[in-house]
This record gives C-alpha cells, structure tokens and sequence, in this order.
C-alpha cells in the first residue's frame, strides 16, 4: 500500500487499540457485567398478534408470586411517551407483535419470566396491515390516530427542469427494486440496567452510540431534567447506526425501577432481539435515468417508499440518505426525489448498518450496471467519466473541498486487473465495480453538531482527554488519544481517555453520522492548542524563544532547528505548576462545522467485487474484494482496514445472506441459525487501498471510514453478481433461491 | 431445588449452589463473577459464551451446570499470566482483530483451543476452528489473520506443553 510521506509522528501510525489489552483479557466492561446491590431483573409482556384493542389486563396472579417487587402496565406509565407515537406500555391498542403490554421486576430472571407469564391480557384482534402495498392502498385502515393516511413522513426534492433534461436525453431506462428487511446482529444485545431507586438521581447503563440523546430522551420522557439522568455508556458491543435513541425498554427498566426502589436490569432474549433491535426495514425504489449515448449521466428520478413499521423514530434520515447516495455521486444536470414512509403493523424498523445507504447503493448500482451495458459502456470508464472532483457543487448545492474518487475508481481498477477480467471471465465468474459517497458530521439533528472536549496535564506529563464520544469498537477513543499526543509532541500511550459517563464527560452529539473523527477529532484538537498555549508560555522563558517557534514533538519541547536545547515535556508541565503562578494546565476546547450543510467534509470510495457463482446452486462466493476508500487521512490505517473489513462483511451479508423473514407480523428466523450472514469460510480476500486528499477542515486533513466503505459494498457485490449470470437483479439479498431463479430464466431466454 | 456442585475453573476449585437448569454460562457469570466470558444469544448460535472444557471449545450457554462437575474448565481469564499474555491475546492485540471487544473473549477461546490441538493449522483449520463464532465488527479478517500469526510465533518459541 503506498502512502504519500508522513510528515507527523503520531499520525499515521499503525496503533494497536489502547483498550485492546483490556478487551483480550476479558477485562472490559459492558452493561451486563454490572451487577448492583439489590438489582431486580425485569422481564416484558409483549403483545401476541399484530394489531387489536386490549380488552383487559389481569396482573393479580403475577403479584402474588412470590419475589415479584414491581408489576406495571399502562397504569403505571400512562402518558409518558417512548417516541413520537408511541407509549411506554400499550394502553387500549396494540399495533405489532411484540408491542410492550405489561412489565414485572423480580428477584431473579426465572422468577420474572415466570411472572410475566401469570399476566392475562385480553385483545380483541383488528385488522392488520402488513405490507407497504396494503398500507398505502384505498381504504386500509388508518394506523395511527395523528394521521390521515399511513405515510408516517415524506420528502420531496426537486433540483433543475427534469422534464427537459428526460427529453434531451438519448437512452431512459427505469427500474424498480425490492430491499427485504434486515436485522443487526449485535453481538451484545439489547440491554439497560437503570438504577431510579431515589427520585433525585436516575443512572442508566446501556450500550449505546450517543450517550447526550440517550440522556435527553428519558429526561425528556419522564419529566425530568436533563442532568438527574445519568448515562453510563461503558463499552457498546456493536452500535452499527442502531443505538441512538432511547426504546421502551430504557423507560420500562426506568419505571420498574422507581417502583420497587431497587435498581433493575432489563435483556433481551434471542427472540426479542429480532424485535426490539428496529432494523432494516422492507423497501422498495424506481429509479429512472436519462443519459446520453456518449455515457453522460444527465438525470435522475427516484420514488422511494421504506416500511418503517409500527411506530416511526427519526427515519426521516434514511430518505435524506437515499436521496443524497443518488445526487451526490456522479455530475447530474437534473433530480426528482419522493420519498416516504409507511406505517404498517410490522415491528417497529430503524437504521441496518448504513441506513438507507445499502438499499440505496444496490438499487443505484444495479440500474447503472443495466444503464451502461445499454450503452456498451464499460462500467468503470461509465463511472469515472460522470464522477464529481475536488471543487464540484452538488445539485443540493454541497461543495467538495476534496474528493478522491477518481483515485479510487482508477486504484482499484489497476489493482484488481479490470481491464483483462471484464467481459472476459469464464462462464459463472463475475467482477463489478462501485462507487459511494459519505458526509463527515451530522448537522440536522440539532441546530449544532457540537463536540466538546477538556484535558488536565499531571506533573508526570501524562494526560487525561475528556469526550462525550462512545468508542463502540471503531477505536475512536485511540483515534483521539493521537491527535491529542500528535498536539502536544507526546504520545498516545500517554494519554487516558476518559469518557461513558455524563456526570462527567462534555458535551457531544455522538458516534453517528461519521462526525467522530471529523467533529470530536477537531474539538480535541482545540483542547490541545489551548493547553499548548498554557505551555508554551513555560518553555518560550525556559528557553528564551517566542512561542511561536517552539516544537512540540516526541515528549521533548525545543526551538525550531535547535533540538540539542530540548527540554522534556514532563519537566516543562512540572515547571508551569511549580511557579510562582502555580498553574496546572488544563485544556478545553469545542468544534461545531461552519456550515449550514450536514457537513463540511466528504469522503468517496471505490470497490471491485470478484465473484464465482455456482450455476447448480446458486450460492455465491466472494472472492476478492479490492477496496479504496479516500479518507482524507488516515490517522491510524490499522484502524482504517479494520474498519473497511467490517464493512465489507456487513455489506456482503446485507447483499447475498440477510433476510429478516415476517409472516403476519411474526419473524421466522429470529435467531443466528436462522438468519443467514457469513462466517470465516465466506469472507473473502481484501485489498486495501487507503487514498488520501488531505481535507482542509478535517483534523490533520483526515475525514470519515466508519460508514463510507459499506455504500460500495452492495452496489460492487451486486454488479459482481450480474456480471456473472447476465442478470439484472431486483430484489435484495441475492440469496441462492433468487440467483438461481435468475439463472433459469436467462436461460429461458436464451 | 438448589444442590451444591463443584466446579474446577482456572486452576481454582469453586462450590457453587445451583438449580437444575442453570448453564455453565450462568454460573460463570453470575455467581463466580467471571464477567470475561459474554452471554449473548444464549441458544448456541453466536459463540461468544466459548470456554475450554477438556481441552475442547465448548459453548458454555448450552451445557449445564451440574453436567460440568469433574471436567479442567478454563475461561478468558484464565489464559495467560500476570505477567505475560497468551500469544493469541498478543496477537489480536498487535494485528487489529479486536474492534467492539464483545466476542472477542469467545473468538480468542476458540483460536486457543485450536492452537492447542493443532499448532501448526491451515488457513482452512482456522477458519473451520472460528466458524461457530459471529464477529460482526471485524469480519473476521484481522481475527483469521492474528490466528495464524499467533501459531507462527507459538512455534518459533518452541509451541505449548499441550501441543501434539
């Protein structure tokens, strides 16, 4: 892997992960291995069928049970809301199977199961809706009370004369494609321990990948303040875009818990898992391009309709995110965008790692596969002719102030040998290319996308770094632990991050929207300027320099040109507080993006699957996947391969394994056996292609990885697949039923 | 109704009261605080619960408490010493194989039982070896990768004790 010359000496490091030692000793702390005096363990009634009226709830068998400490229902919680629309605990109405009925604490899981069994409810079973098509036909029944119609949210965008541009074009094509539903797979399941036994304090552990909106959904739901809830955010065991807002199950340990005054833990079951983890959920998308014969994309049109379930959280998101993925990408001269979201009595869906990016990019990448090979274009020349650059102003008027996408395109297509492979492979062989783009920072949540941090030097020189940034495995604690030591001239094995606990961490929006890096990574950075400056004061009397010709680099402070006259920076640190102004360093700084836009930054990459697709079966194997990605620097590229392998396989699972089946409103496959993904024998071989454009706002010039990679990965797998069988697919996940399917009717072509 | 049992666990000899029902998992976690080994799916699935009874990768969620008596039981922490790590720690350590950490203890224990049977395994015996093991985060490309550096290193200082 070539890299261009490293001027830093932190920065571009292959660092092991600080808290690696802890988490191979079996040392690290996740939610479950907290274990608190008198904690209760709370188990949920979940409603049974899909959409009814509750009749009547009998609790008093479950009460007399002996080591049940709290019983609720709607009784206990009414009012008090889990999310737009919807109850902690269903009151008259249940509207999925799996909906919150009723709740028991107790003194040990077998006794809460027990408990929860003992409850009687009675339903009188309505109408269902389960599917997009039912939901949005004439008369169906109107799911939720606040609405007219069962579109829960829609967005329409519109961005020059589609019109004309659709009649100057040549060649129009349109298709319309099926996403299937998904599920997360967490390693560490849906948890939250919440201790509320006193009224003044509530402190919840959970896993989760903001701990800010965790802390200000339940003090918003409850009617408290925002600082009498404390969240503990400890390790998360995945987060995948899927832990960012506060579930009915948060608020129900919460209720349990101020009932019977004992803190109480809430877990998952393998079964629950598939439904309180709001995944991915069934999707559908037309997409119609015009082109010219010469390859020159000139418009887009796209309706998207996304299954968001029983009740909605903040998908409106996902259909920001389509639309971007189809805009933001290629030169357009036109786009037309719907896109809305429908209500159904299916369990409640929300982000699948890259929400709305894997839809997105396998519907985008299928139909551009079908578009050039109209043409007799090659994909990769189809692409790199229509990529944006450095400079170029999106239809929705974002500006790039770097963009390696070209790069990408042209390094993985040297590197995986394009030229000799497409077109030219043996029967059942296939290579594909694609192409993604994605934001650093997440402005639109908030009027700010704010990430604070603080530090204090010790006498040792060793640091302490203050953030509100989870590290959820992608190793952002590390990621900051070096810019804080590349900063300051130290390094990063100097430096303890303190951070999971809103008592004492500062503000920070959190790890989604790929602003840890960017967002956070900037704040630190600010931190470290204000305690260097503190510093510098030290050691420009010390040695008789201005300040602004002091170096700052491998624990030693000097004058630019003389590092014969270096002093230690423990010294330097131990001289600012011993003097006669004692001072002891501290640094505080924040970073909101200056930008009305989501983000300042942007990140591209580019991907090339091989595939070998048994013509007998249908099943696939992924052969190789060369994968590039600019991420405007890469602090740590150890952290940045690992992050492009997960999203890899996270990608290729979503492409040709993962299937959430529902009938009637049930899951079928609730379970690892059942649902499909791959495992040590599927992943394929990777290449890693780091390119970097130096971003002028990022720090040290580095933008996002933690999601970018994945937007390739379904629209290259996909493409791969097509490839190899001369089919255009619509329908996700390609699993061997529909690859063979796809199979049979080319020959039936033929 | 509870009965007493013992159970040989990282060289120590642990007396626990337990109900029929309750797994090794529980135990483990519950009553010996050995919080190392994670409960996740609890069905045998995802492999994270993987501990070393006789020398075998065993899922400790599907096997139960009182069936355990009698049987070398070794946990996450009980790999390694005060003083120095296992290879297989050092080596998901140095290559990057640990992202969110929440399988890793299961991955690890797989990759030690393995290595403790077959020292020298073919990228296929690794890959065989942490098929029963779900790694959502790194793709089990990095754990594939620090396996097989791990043996590497292991016979260059002259492999284990329990090696063939």
């Amino acid at each position: 892997m070539a890299r261009k010359s490293n001027p830093y000496s932190v920065i571009g490091r292959r660092q092991p992960k600080l808290d690696a030692p802890l988490k191979a000793t079996g040392r690290s702390v996740f939610s479950d291995d907290v274990y608190l005096p008198g904690m209760l363990h709370g188990k949920i009634l979940r409603s049974t069928i899909p959409r009814g009226k509750i009749l009547n709830i009998d609790t008093s068998q479950a009460m007399r049970l002996p080591g049940v400490k709290a019983v609720i229902t709607h009784k206990d919680s009414g009012g008090i809301m889990a999310g737009p629309d919807q109850q902690v605990l269903c009151d008259d109405q249940v509207c999925y199977v799996g909906d919150e009925v009723a709740a028991v604490a107790a003194i040990d899981e077998d006794t809460a199961i027990e408990a929860a069994e003992l409850i009687k409810v009675e339903y009188e079973p309505m109408q269902a809706v389960l599917t997009i098509e039912e939901a949005v036909a004439k008369g169906a029944p109107v799911l939720h009370q606040y609405f007219e119609d069962n579109y829960a949210d829609e967005k329409d965008l519109k961005f020059g004369d589609t019109e004309k541009t659709f009649d100057e074009s040549d060649h129009i094509r349109t298709d319309e494609f099926t996403i299937n539903p998904t599920h997360n797979c967490f390693a560490e399941l849906h948890l939250a321990l919440v201790d509320y036994s006193m009224p003044d304090k509530l402190t919840i552990w959970t896993p989760n990948q903001t701990a800010i909106l965790i802390q200000q959904s339940m003090a918003t739901s409850l009617g408290i303040s925002q600082s009498k809830v404390r969240v503990c955010s400890l390790n998360t065991g995945g987060a995948f875009s899927g832990r960012g807002t506060v579930r009915p199950h948060h608020l129900i340990a919460a209720l349990l818990s101020r009932k019977a005054a004992r803190p109480v833990k809430i877990m998952a079951d393998a079964d629950e898992e598939f439904i309180i983890c709001r995944s991915g959920g069934r999707d559908k998308i037309v997409l119609k391009t015009g082109v010219k014969n010469d390859g020159t994309l000139k418009v887009i049109e796209a309706d998207f309709m996304h299954d968001c379930g029983a009740y909605v959280e903040t998908q409106f998101i996902i259909m920001t995110i389509v639309s971007a993925n189809l805009q933001m990408l290629f030169k357009l001269e036109a786009m037309r965008y719907r896109g809305r979201l429908v209500y159904t009595n299916n369990a409640p869906c929300f982000f699948h790692h890259g929400g709305g990016i894997v839809p997105a990019q396998f519907a985008l990448g299928q139909h551009l596969h079908c578009v050039a090979h109209d043409l007799g274009i090659d994909p990769v020349d189809f692409y790199l002719h229509n990529a944006v650059g450095k400079g170029h102003t999106t239809l929705s008027k974002t500006y790039y102030a770097s963009c390696g996408l070209k790069e990408c395109i042209q390094k993985t297509a040297k590197k995986s040998g394009w030229k000799k492979k497409y077109g030219k492979l043996q029967p059942y062989r296939g290579i594909g290319i694609g192409c993604g783009v994605m934001s650093s920072g997440g402005k639109g949540m908030f009027q700010h996308d704010t990430s604070a941090a603080f530090l204090k030097i010790d006498e040792d020189g060793r640091l302490s770094l203050f953030t509100g940034l989870p590290d959820m495995g992608q190793g952002s604690h590390t990621t900051m632990a070096m810019i804080a030591a590349e900063t300051l001239g130290i390094s990063a094995e100097d430096i303890t991050v303190v951070s999971g606990d809103t008592d004492i961490a500062p503000f920070d929006v959190g790890a989604f929207s790929q602003r840890g890096t960017f967002t956070t990574g900037n704040a630190v950075r600010a931190a470290c300027r204000d305690a260097k400056k503190q510093l510098e004061k030290t050691a420009s009397q010390k040695l008789d320099v201005k300040p602004s010709l002091l170096v700052f680099k491998d624990n030693k402070v000097y004058p630019r040109g003389f590092p014969e006259k270096a002093i230690s920076f423990e010294d330097i640190v131990f001289d600012t507080l011993h003097s006669q102004e004692g001072r002891y360093v501290m640094g505080r700084g924040f970073y909101n993006s200056p930008t009305q836009k989501p983000a300042l930054a942007y990140s591209f990459g580019a991907q090339i699957a091989e595939v070998e697709v048994d013509p007998e079966t249908g099943i696939v194997r992924l052969l190789r996947m060369t994968v590039a990605h600019d991420v405007g620097r890469a602090i740590n590229p150890l952290a940045v391969e690992g992050q492009m392998d997960g999203q890899v396989f996270s990608g290729m699972g979503q492409t040709l394994f993962e299937e959430r089946l529902v009938e009637n409103g049930q899951v079928l496959n609730p379970s690892m056996a059942g649902y499909k993904n791959p495992r040590p024998f599927e992943v394929p071989e990777i290449e890693h292609i780091i390119v970097e454009t130096i971003d002028p706002y990022g720090p040290y010039g580095a933008k996002e990885v933690g999601e970018g990679p994945i937007a390739c990965v379904p629209h290259a797998v996909a493409n791969a697949v097509s490839s190899a069988v001369g089919y255009c697919f619509r329908e996700l996940p390609l699993t061997p039923e529909r690859v063979l399917e796809a199979i049979r009717k080319k020959n039936r072509q033929q | 109704m509870k009965r007493m049992i013992t159970l040989q666990v990282n060289g120590d000899t642990c007396e626990v009261a337990v109900e029929p029902w309750h797994t090794l998992l529980d135990v483990l976690r519950d009553q010996l605080r050995l919080t190392g080994t994670k409960k996740s799916c609890g069905i045998g699935t995802c492999g994270v619960c993987t501990v070393i009874m006789d020398g075998l990768a065993i899922l400790s969620c599907l096997k139960l408490a009182i069936e355990s008596q009698g049987h070398d039981i070794t946990t996450i922490e009980g790999l390694g010493s005060a003083d120095e790590l296992d290879p297989v720690q050092q080596s998901f350590i140095e290559h990057g194989a640990i992202q969110c950490g929440f399988c890793t203890p299961g991955v690890i224990m797989s990759a030690r039982a393995l290595l403790d049977k077959n020292p020298q395994p073919s990228d296929e015996d690794v890959r065989e070896a942490l098929s029963g093991t779900f790694c959502r985060c790194t793709g089990h490309i990095k754990t594939i990768e620090a396996v097989k550096h791990a043996a590497e290193k292991q016979a260059g200082a002259g492999g284990t004790s329990d090696g063939q």
